[in-house]
């Protein structure tokens, strides 16, 4: 049946569960803690190019408000922190507030006194946001450009609340935790193996689980609506149920990103809602490939990694060249890594089919005919 | 932070003078938003490198007023010519290959702002650049509620320019009636004879021509710096959306979100009326994702 490998699922899974092994085995090889630090920074934008391809490559919503759960879920992650810093009984006020004039904790930081609450709540927030703005947007049937426009502006929106709410989000500074995450009776020092091994894990664990997903009967639901949400609809299909979920799980992801990042920089500050940075997803799933959560992921790593070594003269000419690349990927190759690779894949003979011989002579065709 | 210091109470001069501020909010708005609203309008293209040819336009403006000493009523058509050509070019490079991708467009464009951006940036440099002002617009009119300088006067009185010139073309010359066939159906438009292609290109280039205009006025508004587009592209993108079809929308989106903001900022602040301003287009745009205008026509 199956004349591409890049097409068995088989292979897909070996393919997956060596690069998250092949992660998983760098501290044993590289030991230098920023290197680890700048590696576990990729991962999360991995995570993040993930939470773009599954609710644009396989949902087919174009999404440029993912910044909205991942910054959400940063400022949760920094206000547990923060907390874990304060002391409830005789210092409970983080100094930025005292600076800016507030006598007692706002009743929104209160939850973030216990950490255990605090982290579910850096989780839950932003995941029911996206519910509530998934029903917003799917209940009226918004489709296309237009929940690209209406997730900017709410993106945009947000920013502009994490930036003017000063006494309570420290405004365009931002929260810097004084201490690492303490959990467990230890702590998650940033740079070390530990911290990249979290953030690798979730990373492995939430994009093995939402490959999962997309094999199971909501997934291929999800993605016949992406190819025509109308005739999906007519099959009797509840378009809008299906929409929100795979963008709350979308939301989801980019949660789990917001919070590993800052267990890793211990800073949050509005520029995690920036518009340009919730692109940025966009470009690095774009990169690798849309349609496929491994494609994301590389993209993102490639992207970042090239952006880092480029070197201080070449920074400058940068934004010239990710501009190119990406006007390149969107004419040229629409998608991305992935697609390249498929289409190279394509070429090479695999399968058992009636007759081998027969089998490589024809697949070239059969490829290009589907 | 108490209530008080928050909430500003209302007494009625200064409330109307927001609503003044309100109305040159929405000029400047309007302007911004005029060049993405035909675009859009005729190609259903999101264009969100936008922005960015404000920036170039005040840039345009930068050089010819500093570096040649063109004056400044000058330069409003000179950076309208010079943007227009750059956008010539940029539909035929890219934008044309994107038609049935509308997403696409969007994502390419915004790699197109980036470009813009740091070329601009390598340059001119990162440091801020000024546009003058010409003496015949410096001065400041406050009487009794009214609290308007001269400029903002102007861009008000250019809005009003702009918005009817455009309309003119749209419904008054030959060009105009190409331009409304294509938007309505681009095929029927094309067997009539009407060369869709041209038409797109020359939309384009009006389009962001206007956006040159607009960065010619801005830049004298404010500093000028390579990323000065991105401040206006969102509630640009806001108009368009919300106004829905034709010139009309545009004009009543940018007066009702201006005003809106003003008032908003009037009781609150400036970066609160934000956040209540986005988050009611997005609730408005869930009801009427149309807009506030549609003319019965099908939405690309």
């Amino acid at each position: 049946m199956n004349g591409n490998i890049y097409h068995n699922r088989k292979a897909q899974w070996v393919a997956y569960v060596a690069v998250f092994v092949l992660l998983a085995l760098v501290p044993t090889v590289f030991d230098n803690p920023f290197t680890l630090n700048q590696l576990a920074r990729y991962s999360v934008f991995a995570l993040l190019a993930v939470s773009v391809s599954l609710i644009w490559g396989f949902g087919g919503i174009l999404s440029l408000g993912q910044g909205i759960a991942f910054g959400l879920a940063s400022y949760g992650m920094g206000m547990t922190m923060q907390m874990q810093f304060q002391n409830p009984e005789y210092d409970p006020i983080p100094s930025f507030m005292l600076t800016n004039e507030l006598e007692t904790l706002p009743l929104l930081w209160e939850p973030f006194l216990s950490t255990p609450v605090g982290l579910i709540l850096t989780i839950l927030v932003p995941t029911g946001f996206f519910v509530i703005f998934g029903i917003l947007m799917f209940q009226a049937r918004v489709a296309g450009v237009f929940v690209a426009i209406m997730t900017l502006a709410m993106l945009a929106a947000w920013y502009s609340m994490a930036y003017d709410m000063q006494p309570f989000t420290a405004g365009f500074n931002g929260i810097s935790p004084p201490l690492p995450l303490q959990i467990f009776g230890g702590e998650v020092d940033p740079y070390s193996p530990l911290a990249y091994w979290i953030c690798v894990g979730v990373l492995a664990t939430l994009t093995l689980a939402t490959k999962a997903l997309l094999h199971t009967k909501f997934g291929l639901i999800v993605q016949a609506i992406r190819d025509d949400a109308e005739r999906a609809r007519f099959l009797g299909y509840n378009v809008a149920y299906y929409q929100v979920v795979v963008f709350a799980i979308s939301g989801f992801l980019a949660a789990w990103a917001g919070l590993c990042w800052v267990m890793i920089v211990q800073y949050v500050s509005p520029t995690s809602m920036e518009i340009a940075f919730s692109i940025s997803m966009v470009v690095w799933a774009a990169v690798g490939g849309r349609a496929s959560l491994l494609g994301a992921i590389i993209g993102a790593f490639m992207v970042n990694g090239i952006q880092s070594y480029l070197g201080d003269e070449l920074q400058q000419v940068w934004m010239l060249i990710l501009g190119a690349i990406f006007i390149g990927v969107v004419l040229f190759l629409p998608r991305g890594i992935a697609g390249l690779l498929e289409l190279i894949l394509s070429k090479v003979p695999f399968g058992r089919g009636p007759s081998g011989a027969q089998w490589s002579a024809e697949t070239g065709t059969e490829e290009k005919a589907s | 932070m108490s209530v008080h210091d928050f909430w500003t109470p209302f007494s009625l001069l200064p409330f109307l003078n927001a609503l003044i501020i309100g109305i040159s909010l929405a000029s400047i708005w309007l302007i911004a938003a005029l060049g993405l609203a035909i675009i859009y309008g005729t190609m259903g293209v999101i264009n969100m490198a936008h922005g960015e040819l404000i920036m170039l336009g005040a840039y345009t403006t930068y050089v010819f007023q500093s570096l040649v000493g063109v004056p400044f009523l000058i330069c409003l058509p000179l950076a309208f010519f010079v943007v227009a050509a750059i956008g010539w070019v940029i539909e035929r490079g890219v934008i044309r290959t994107l038609y049935t991708r509308p997403l696409d467009t969007l994502l390419a464009t915004w790699g197109l702002s980036l470009i813009l951006i740091q070329s601009v940036r390598l340059i001119f440099g990162g440091e801020p650049q000024y546009v003058g002002v010409p003496s015949w617009l410096n001065f400041q009119i406050d009487a009794s509620f009214v609290h308007l300088s001269g400029l903002r006067l102007f861009i008000v009185l250019m809005a009003i320019i702009l918005v009817t010139l455009t309309w003119y073309i749209l419904y008054r010359t030959t060009l105009g009636i190409r331009v409304r066939a294509v938007m309505q159906d681009k095929e029927m438009a094309a067997s009539f004879g009407i060369d869709a292609n041209r038409v797109y290109s020359l939309t384009f280039a009006y389009g962001a021509g206007l956006a040159g205009a607009a960065g010619a006025m801005f830049g004298a508004l404010k500093t000028l710096f390579p990323d000065m587009g991105s401040a206006y592209v969102v509630e640009a993108f806001l108009v368009v959306v919300v106004g829905g079809i034709g010139l009309i929308g545009s004009v009543f989106s940018s007066a009702l979100l201006g005003e809106l903001n003003s008032v908003f900022s009037y009781f609150t602040n400036d970066t609160f009326a934000r956040f209540v301003l986005f988050t009611l287009v997005v609730v408005f745009l869930r009801f009427r994702p149309q807009g506030i205008i549609s003319e019965g026509m099908g939405r690309r």
